[in-house]
């Protein structure tokens, strides 16, 4: 026996370490047995099997379903708000819940939105969202990843998303504002030094009298009372609050200020930066 | 094969150390040394310190200098406050820095200036390590390689070599549009993909040229991380009751990294490998060479499961990084530099009173079981994990994929002796990913084929010519 085993040997490994996402997880379970998933999945077919086909993940079980029901005739918003949107909605709340992890989420965000493409294409047009979000990485700053999952959050949400991605000049974030009038913007940054994009931009934004409801501003670098010092932007804390923040734009009208002081309410959970 | 075996550089097939327990902090095989009286892994720890420029600093070029002279102030003045008998000075460019040239020659002169004074005056051991910002995004045109950000990164870091600075390093971001794709998906193919063959295949082509301009001047190649990788992996698994990344794929990710980060010192770098680069271990084990780790003292930087067990075999110690501002304790290059100063003061006690071995393993007990990144990354399984990536030594896809499975063998292991408890999503998670690994093919230049089909369309950013491969 070398040292380090003699060592270890000596130990009660409770008194160092102990590892509490193993105690609190519960049993396996099948996502369609979750009484909360059952009561949001559609019984008729065949929006069953599409709604099956995102809630698993599965690209090709969802759109050969979408495929079907769209050649027998069935109208393709159908096909959206019955079918791909409850399999999202059914993964959120494993999300939610703790059962269902983020690859399961961004399998099914891919699921859904390679169904939703194929119904657009019968359709002809872009199906009727939630609202539309602008989303953009701060100027001089090449980190992504923050801003993928908050697009596909929100997508998976019912927003549309436009996606302008990384290092994104303050001009085309203010030409992106033009275009699409968006309820809500999210910007994320990883350096101190590219988060100062932020309140540039609402400046700009000021001097061309445009106005966008919130702005939510996060990432690994970025700070509360550093979002707090300038208008019209709220701190961002987890990527999956986004689509929340956003329903609150939409349904209760809540305004950037409003956001600051319920962000807490409006997520529906504690967040320490808030509390 | 046509893609991988056009070797430029000399690939490690043996380890240069036959048994993890002869690693230790403070030693290495293959000691640096620098300007200012200086050795690194020579018998003692050196203590890192690094700060992230202000946000607003960046307005000016002026603004940026003082700010990068006030940082090598305030930690000169706490290291002799406080008595150390060297430490390391890191600036970590923001792309302000990266991106003008001028600047960066600036604000390491005025670094340089600051340590020298200090030298000269005490005699205390300084090192200034300069790590230019990895700026380049891979779907803007002309890519990885020729455009303005590149060009900027080479400028940058001949400017900082020509300015003294000691040592240069670099996180560079090849395959990262892949690795980002299947860690947030649970694609082990995918992130075997970025990290083993085109992180492999991008820090070729940088460290190539990074080395040949340190040749040119008093200054060292130091080492890259897989930080925008195995880290990405790491920092999104977060803590033990997060939800986002599985924590055995991230310990898989890892075992990759050091296959992908070895190539830094394959193409010529000599330590200490940076730190933030948690694969370090491995890759001393490997090489021999001094690294540099972050542990406990980077809690301002971001939290991880290993805080004591990093410290075992590394003869940097650093705080990762961390805002420039005031805490109750001084300014935070001050206080910053003082944790990883007593902590670096605790270390060369145990190596001058023959105790070192003792303290590296009560460091890698107090974490070996807290997760299994910590569990991998022990000095003993960190050989094991070294050893499986010599014997494929020659070809980097391959080298990464028998780390991860060996990163498998080994978590599965301590689970069957009931030392490690995995949940449900890392029990899945890891079964699944084994599997998919172990089906992967044996031969570089199908895996890479099968690859470029599979992603092409799924990541958008992704495009084969950044690394020379056919399409």
């Amino acid at each position: 026996m070398n040292n380090i085993e003699e060592l270890e040997s000596k130990m009660d490994q409770d008194f160092v370490a102990v590892r509490y996402n193993v105690e609190l997880e519960g049993p396996a379970i099948t996502p369609e047995k979750d009484p909360d998933v059952q009561a949001i999945l559609p019984k008729e077919e065949p929006y069953r099997s599409i709604a099956m086909g995102v809630l698993h993940g599965d690209i090709d079980e969802a759109l050969n379903s979408v495929k079907e029901g769209l050649e027998d005739g069935l109208s393709p918003m159908d096909v959206i708000n019955d079918g791909l949107m409850k399999g999202m909605d059914a993964v959120n709340a494993l999300y939610t819940k703790g059962f269902f992890f983020l690859p399961d989420l961004m399998l099914s965000g891919d699921a859904m939105m390679e169904g939703l493409k194929e119904s657009e294409k019968v359709l002809g047009h872009k199906s009727e969202t939630k609202g539309t979000v602008v989303s953009f990485v701060a100027e001089g700053d090449p980190h992504d990843i923050g801003k993928n999952l908050v697009v596909m959050f929100l997508r998976a949400g019912g927003f549309e998303a436009i996606d302008l991605g990384r290092d994104v000049p303050n001009e085309e974030v203010i030409d992106a504002v033009k275009e699409y009038k968006p309820i809500f913007m999210t910007g994320t940054a990883l350096m101190t030094t590219t988060m100062t994009a932020f309140p540039k931009i609402v400046e700009e934004m000021q001097e061309n009298g445009l106005e966008v409801p919130a702005i939510g501003c996060g990432g690994g670098s970025v700070r509360r009372d550093f979002v707090e010092s300038f208008p019209m932007s709220v701190y961002g804390v987890e990527a999956y609050h986004t689509p929340k923040l956003a329903d609150s734009i939409i349904k209760d009208k809540k305004t950037w200020k409003e956001i600051r002081k319920e962000y807490s309410e409006i997520v529906g959970e504690f967040v320490p930066e808030y509390d | 094969m046509k893609y991988l075996v056009v070797n430029h550089v000399r690939r490690f097939t043996k380890m240069v150390y036959k048994k993890g327990e002869e690693m230790v902090f403070g030693r290495s095989k293959f000691p640096v040394s620098q300007r200012w009286n200086i050795q690194l892994g020579a018998g003692y720890v050196v203590p890192e310190v690094k700060v992230a420029p202000v946000e607003g600093s960046e307005t000016s070029e002026e603004r940026m200098i003082a700010e990068c002279r006030n940082i090598a102030q305030s930690a000169c003045e706490r290291a002799v406050a406080i008595g150390l008998p060297a430490f390391m000075l890191e600036q970590e460019h923001v792309s302000q820095q990266t991106n003008n040239p001028e600047w960066a020659a600036e604000t390491t002169k005025a670094q340089v200036e600051v340590l020298e004074k200090y030298y000269d005056e005490y005699g205390i051991r300084v090192s200034l390590r300069q790590t230019p910002a990895d700026i380049r995004i891979e779907e803007r045109g002309p890519g990885l390689r020729g455009s303005d950000y590149d060009n900027n990164i080479e400028e940058t870091m001949e400017a900082c070599a020509a300015n003294g600075a000691s040592d240069l390093c670099i996180e560079s971001m090849g395959g990262k549009a892949l690795s980002d794709y299947g860690i947030s998906r649970g694609d082990p193919r995918a992130i075997l993909f970025g990290i083993g063959v085109l992180g492999s295949i991008d820090m070729e082509y940088m460290w190539n040229r990074i080395v040949n301009i340190c040749k040119k001047y008093d200054c060292r190649p130091g080492g890259d991380t897989d930080c925008a990788q195995a880290n990405t992996a790491m920092f999104m698994a977060g803590g033990l009751l997060d939800k986002d990344v599985s924590h055995t794929m991230a310990a898989l990710a890892r075992g990759m990294g050091a296959a992908r980060s070895l190539v830094a010192v394959e193409c010529g770098a000599l330590g200490p490998l940076k730190d933030c680069g948690y694969e370090n271990p491995i890759i001393k084990a490997i090489s021999g060479v001094p690294i540099a780790m972050e542990g406990k003292n980077a809690v301002c930087a971001h939290s991880d499961l290993m805080g004591n067990l990093t410290c075992a075999v590394t003869d940097v110690w650093s705080n990762e990084s961390v805002y420039h501002r005031q805490e109750m304790g001084g300014t935070t290059p001050e206080v910053w530099l003082q944790a990883t100063g007593f902590e670096s003061a605790l270390m060369n006690t145990a190596l001058q009173t023959g105790q070192e071995e003792v303290l590296r393993d009560l460091y890698t007990l107090t974490d070996k079981y807290r997760d299994p990144q910590a569990l991998i990354l022990a000095y003993d399984n960190a050989h094991r994990i070294g050893e499986a990536i010599v014997k494929y030594g020659k070809d980097p896809y391959l080298r990464a994929r028998e780390a991860a499975l060996e990163v498998g063998k080994i978590i599965n292991e301590a689970v069957d002796a009931n030392k490690l408890y995995l949940t449900r999503f890392e029990r899945e998670s890891l079964d699944s990913s084994l599997k998919t690994i172990e089906n992967l093919p044996m031969d570089s230049d199908q895996f890479i084929d099968e690859c470029i089909r599979a992603y092409s369309r799924k990541v958008p950013e992704f495009n084969p010519k950044n690394y020379e491969l056919e399409v």
